[in-house]
């Protein structure tokens, strides 16, 4: 009963960081303050999102595969981000500043 | 408990709206690809939640270890094709 309600908690934490990613997502004005919202806000999002859902299984082997799941997704998404700005900044995208140019 | 994870379910959904916003419409490649690495992500959290309502999260955990794998290689050797090609704008 106490994990349901700590996984309730856990899963409402993650949609607050997801759906600030989302408004980032939408709002922000160039590439790279984009990825900056997506990096971050999403690997925290989606990490605790399933640390909810470890707590609402239970003790399990499933749980215990969703806890790697949970390592893999927090290394591998900042990885990925950082390959795509990499790969942006090298193909010459400029970015963007408060007064044009 | 299960109408908890159906709303956070249907929450991520509207999430991947504004992600696939930016596939369609972003001004660069990159914003393109940002876009497909976001949803690929939440479909993960998307998995989950179908397993746990319906019951069948043995089978679905696998399929989503397997997915966040494929997603993220994806991602990198998007990232990687689009650096090395010439002409690269739209």
């Amino acid at each position: 009963m106490i994990s349901a309600a700590l996984g309730t908690a856990l899963l409402a934490g993650g949609f607050f960081f997801v759906a600030a990613g989302a408004i980032g997502v939408l709002r922000l004005p160039d590439f790279y303050t984009r990825l900056h919202a997506v990096g971050k806000n999403d690997t925290l999002g989606v990490a605790l999102m399933l640390l909810g859902f470890i707590l609402i299984e239970g003790l399990t082997r499933n749980s215990a595969k969703m806890l790697l799941l949970v390592l893999f997704i927090s290394l591998a998404n900042p990885v990925a981000t950082h390959a795509l700005g990499r790969a942006a900044w090298r193909t010459g995208l400029k970015p963007w500043k408060r007064n044009g140019s | 408990m299960s109408t908890v994870v159906i709303l956070a379910a249907g929450a991520v959904a509207t999430a991947m709206l504004a992600s696939l916003y930016r596939v369609l419409r972003g001004p660069t490649v990159w914003d393109r690809l940002s876009g497909l690495a976001l949803i690929g992500t939440k479909t993960v959290v998307l998995l989950l939640a179908f397993g746990t309502v319906t019951g069948t999260i043995d089978a679905f955990v696998d399929i989503t270890l397997a997915y966040t794998l494929i997603a993220y290689i994806g991602a990198i050797a998007l990232a990687k094709y689009f650096e090395l090609k010439e002409g690269h704008e739209a």
